[in-house]
């Protein structure tokens, strides 16, 4: 790629370390790294975000479309799939207009993203829970795929960083599956959860806990618990769930050593090839389209999974035709995102609870962790890995009742007790999920764009079925009537879990970043993201990318120190 | 004093007092200020809920022989009881104002709606849906509202026509009252946002049954 109108920084500083992205993981290495000492320079493509633009208490009515807005449609076809983007913030998630990516025909993929500082962690479904070695060394387990270069022993401490930092709440179940954590109090279940929660471990054994998650249920490291108003992807005004901006972003900034560059559209990194080291990134001004650069020790990228590959494959050189820190080939390929679509739901007639507008809102479900394909389960003979389901239960006012008139304005507050359960089940890496630059395709800052091609196989499709059966079967144990049962396969990307494409491993032939995410090729180039991730497991992975990053983080600290880099 | 209303205004108390940003967030939001374009109008801070019931108001995209039908229809699935009805939460201007912004596709698909009602009117009463008497008018809802004296809620699989013009009506009117600020009161909102914590099932362990 040539740029004409190249200009430096006007600060002309050289960094330690630039960081690409400011959500949850970019957020918590710039802070990492300003805290140590480290001077960095954090990049975010999009602008500043203030509290003042938060709408968690504005009523629907005050609206325009009263949140049913036909108007997304037209920029944001893709991003209005995602649960989260409404007519109250919509401006938050990209134009799609101006942010395409291409797919084959018969591959859709729906990749939703924001561009505002902070991204996904503003509107994200908070759900945090740890992996464990049944993940991290599941290949030798069922000989599939590849194990990890790490350990749970090796992440375990950087989970309890995280996790007293950001505050998570939920109950310690001693689950082989999911590791218990440094936990606030947690939430409580409603009358039908714990209904479910009691027949489930009494006719199957297995655990319905209530939901981990990034919401504070006590004042927490100078913010405030929840208040129970329901839409934290809005925003929050007493920061009761995290996000990067007023956590650790702020810290970052208060360290003294941390400058935060917005509206800095990264295309690519910049390579001193005498020297096979990376000495910053080129940027384009989303507002100005003017070109500049940035230098930098260090860059490490945490632009969300997809964008950081989408950032090596665009800085090609002559050393690496085909991507940079691509010798092994691996750079694109191995893209995973959980497999949806497969659960019940139904009614629970015994529960005699109305619905209440004035109850408060926990932003929370429950939890079913997985138990297929576990230590102490059998080997499932359709089926390797497996799913874990969020779900809830509770009164709710019974919009679809049947007729019209005064019955029916009478059934919707009569309510309905509903429960229900959704699958994610695990996406397996496979090469032939991958994601390349499109020649024929830019973005509106003339940054080439991505061609994503990637499908669930019959191992998902297999997850989604059983899921199914087995939601219905729970339900049932709990007395549910009229169960309404799912199983499909979503398309990819509705996870909104993308993960891989720059997997880490020992073998740099088969791998693109090491034990500590650093390039095997370019030793002072890092990826932090999700895009590090060798297998996907089923759990929400936003928790153990963050553990990923801090444990990264202290490695290339240490570096620092050592005048490594 | 209830316990609950305790709760209440202590959560109050500290959601206001944190309200104003610790000094690192104003300093971490003090760069880049963002153009009001790239805020929505909920954003902005935009109150649109007296938008409809403005003097002079007229349809944009519907004529008004079809703003009246909806206007009939929709006082007769959420009628005014001890509490408003859709007519009186003008949910006909919601409507209309959605479908001028909506897809061509979704503009057809709820004419098409009313133009089925008109038909099967004319068919019965031979006159329009508007004009026949509201006796005439409630039965020619149930049939389409029941058909063969099933509503589909019940599990048996509905093919008819009707019920399911019927029903993408019936769900239009009701986004547009449950959203309106008399659709809020109906469901007995108190209009405070913060009622925590939540409490959850206080019952004795296995007391459910």
């Amino acid at each position: 790629m040539t740029w004409n109108f190249l200009e430096q920084d006007p600060s002309a500083a050289t960094y330690d370390a630039i960081v690409v992205g400011s959500g949850a993981t970019g957020g918590w290495a710039a802070k990492h790294l300003a805290e140590a000492g480290v001077k960095v320079a954090l990049l975010e493509a999009g602008r500043a975000v203030s509290p003042t633009e938060f709408t968690e208490h504005t009523p629907a009515y005050k609206l325009k479309y009263r949140d049913h807005s036909p108007e997304i449609l037209r920029t944001r076809p893709i991003q209005k799939q995602c649960y989260a983007c409404m007519e109250y913030n919509y401006e938050w998630f990209v134009n799609d207009l101006e942010n395409p990516y291409s797919t084959p025909p018969d591959k859709p993929f729906t990749w939703q993203r924001l561009r505002v500082l902070g991204g996904r962690s503003l509107v994200w479904g908070r759900q945090s829970y740890r992996m464990s070695d049944n993940d991290f060394k599941a290949a030798s387990r069922d000989g599939y795929g590849d194990n990890w270069p790490i350990s749970y022993a090796d992440l375990s401490p950087y989970y309890d960083i995280v996790e007293k930092y950001v505050g998570i709440t939920g109950a310690a179940e001693g689950n082989e599956m999911l590791p218990d954590g440094q936990f606030l109090p947690p939430m409580k279940m409603s009358c039908g959860e714990v209904l479910l929660r009691e027949r489930v471990k009494a006719k199957f054994g297995r655990t319905v806990t209530i939901g981990r998650a990034a919401v504070l249920t006590q004042n927490h490291n100078g913010r405030s618990a929840c208040h129970y108003c329901g839409p934290c992807e809005r925003g929050c005004r007493t920061f009761s769930y995290f996000s990067s901006p007023f956590t650790t972003v702020a810290d970052a900034q208060n360290s003294g050593n941390c400058t935060l560059i917005t509206n800095a559209v990264v295309s690519h990194v910049n390579m001193d090839n005498a020297q096979n080291k990376a000495n910053g990134v080129t940027y384009v001004d989303r507002l100005t389209r003017q070109v500049k650069e940035v230098r930098g020790k260090s860059v490490i990228l945490c632009a969300q999974a997809l964008e950081s590959t989408r950032i090596l494959l665009n800085s090609s050189t002559r050393e690496y035709s085909k991507g940079l820190a691509n010798s092994s080939g691996a750079l694109g390929h191995y893209l995973m995102d959980h497999v949806v679509g497969g659960g019940a739901s139904g009614n629970l007639p015994n529960m005699k609870e109305r619905p209440d507008a004035n109850e408060p809102q926990r932003p929370n479900g429950i939890y079913i962790p997985r138990f297929r394909n576990t230590p102490s389960s059998k080997r499932h003979s359709q089926f390797i890995r497996g799913y874990g389901y969020q779900g809830s239960g509770g009164a709710a006012f019974n919009f679809g009742a049947e007729g019209y008139g005064t019955s029916f304005k009478g059934a919707v507050k009569e309510g309905v007790y509903s429960v229900g359960l959704g699958a994610f089940g695990e996406s397996l890496a496979r090469w032939d999920n991958y994601i390349e630059i499109d020649n024929n395709l830019k973005d509106a800052w003339g940054i080439p764009a991505l061609r994503i091609s990637m499908t669930h196989g019959d191992n998902e499709t297999a997850l989604m079925d059983d899921a199914a059966s087995q939601a219905a079967e729970m339900l049932e144990a709990a007395g549910a009537r009229d169960i309404k049962v799912q199983a499909r396969v979503e398309m990819p990307g509705m996870a909104i879990h993308e993960l891989g494409t720059a997997r880490m491993g020992n073998d740099p032939k088969k791998s693109v970043l090491n034990a500590f995410n650093q390039t095997h090729d370019v030793k002072n180039l890092f990826v932090m993201d999700g895009a590090s991730f060798v297998s996907s497991a089923c759990q929400n992975p936003t928790l153990s990318m963050m553990a990923v990053t801090v444990r990264a983080c202290t490695h290339l600290v240490e570096r620092f120190k050592g005048g490594e880099v | 004093m209830k316990r609950r209303d305790l709760l209440r205004a202590g959560v109050l108390t500290g959601a206001v007092a944190a309200l104003q940003p610790p000094r690192s967030i104003a300093h971490a939001t003090a760069q880049g200020s963002s153009a009001p374009s790239e805020l929505t109008p909920a954003q902005r801070g935009i109150d649109a809920s007296k938008d409809l019931g403005a003097p002079g108001w007229k349809p944009l995209f519907l004529d008004e022989h079809q703003n009246e039908t909806l206007i009939a229809l929709s006082d007769l699935i959420i009628p005014a009881t001890d509490t408003p009805g859709a007519k009186d939460a003008l949910v006909n201007r919601y409507i209309d104002l959605v479908l001028a912004a909506d897809t061509h596709e979704n503009q057809k698909s709820f004419l098409n709606n009313l133009a089925y009602l008109d038909g099967e009117s004319i068919r019965r009463y031979k006159a329009a849906f508007r004009y026949v008497s509201r006796e005439d008018q409630d039965d020619l809802l149930h049939g389409l509202a029941y058909p063969n004296g099933g509503s589909g809620w019940t599990g048996e699989a509905v093919t008819d026509p009707g019920h399911t013009h019927f029903e993408q009506l019936k769900t239009r009117i009701g986004v547009a009252y449950y959203n309106s600020q008399i659709g809020t009161r109906e469901l007995g909102w108190d209009g405070a946002f913060a009622h925590g914590p939540y409490e959850g099932c206080t019952h004795p362990e296995g007391n459910h049954k």
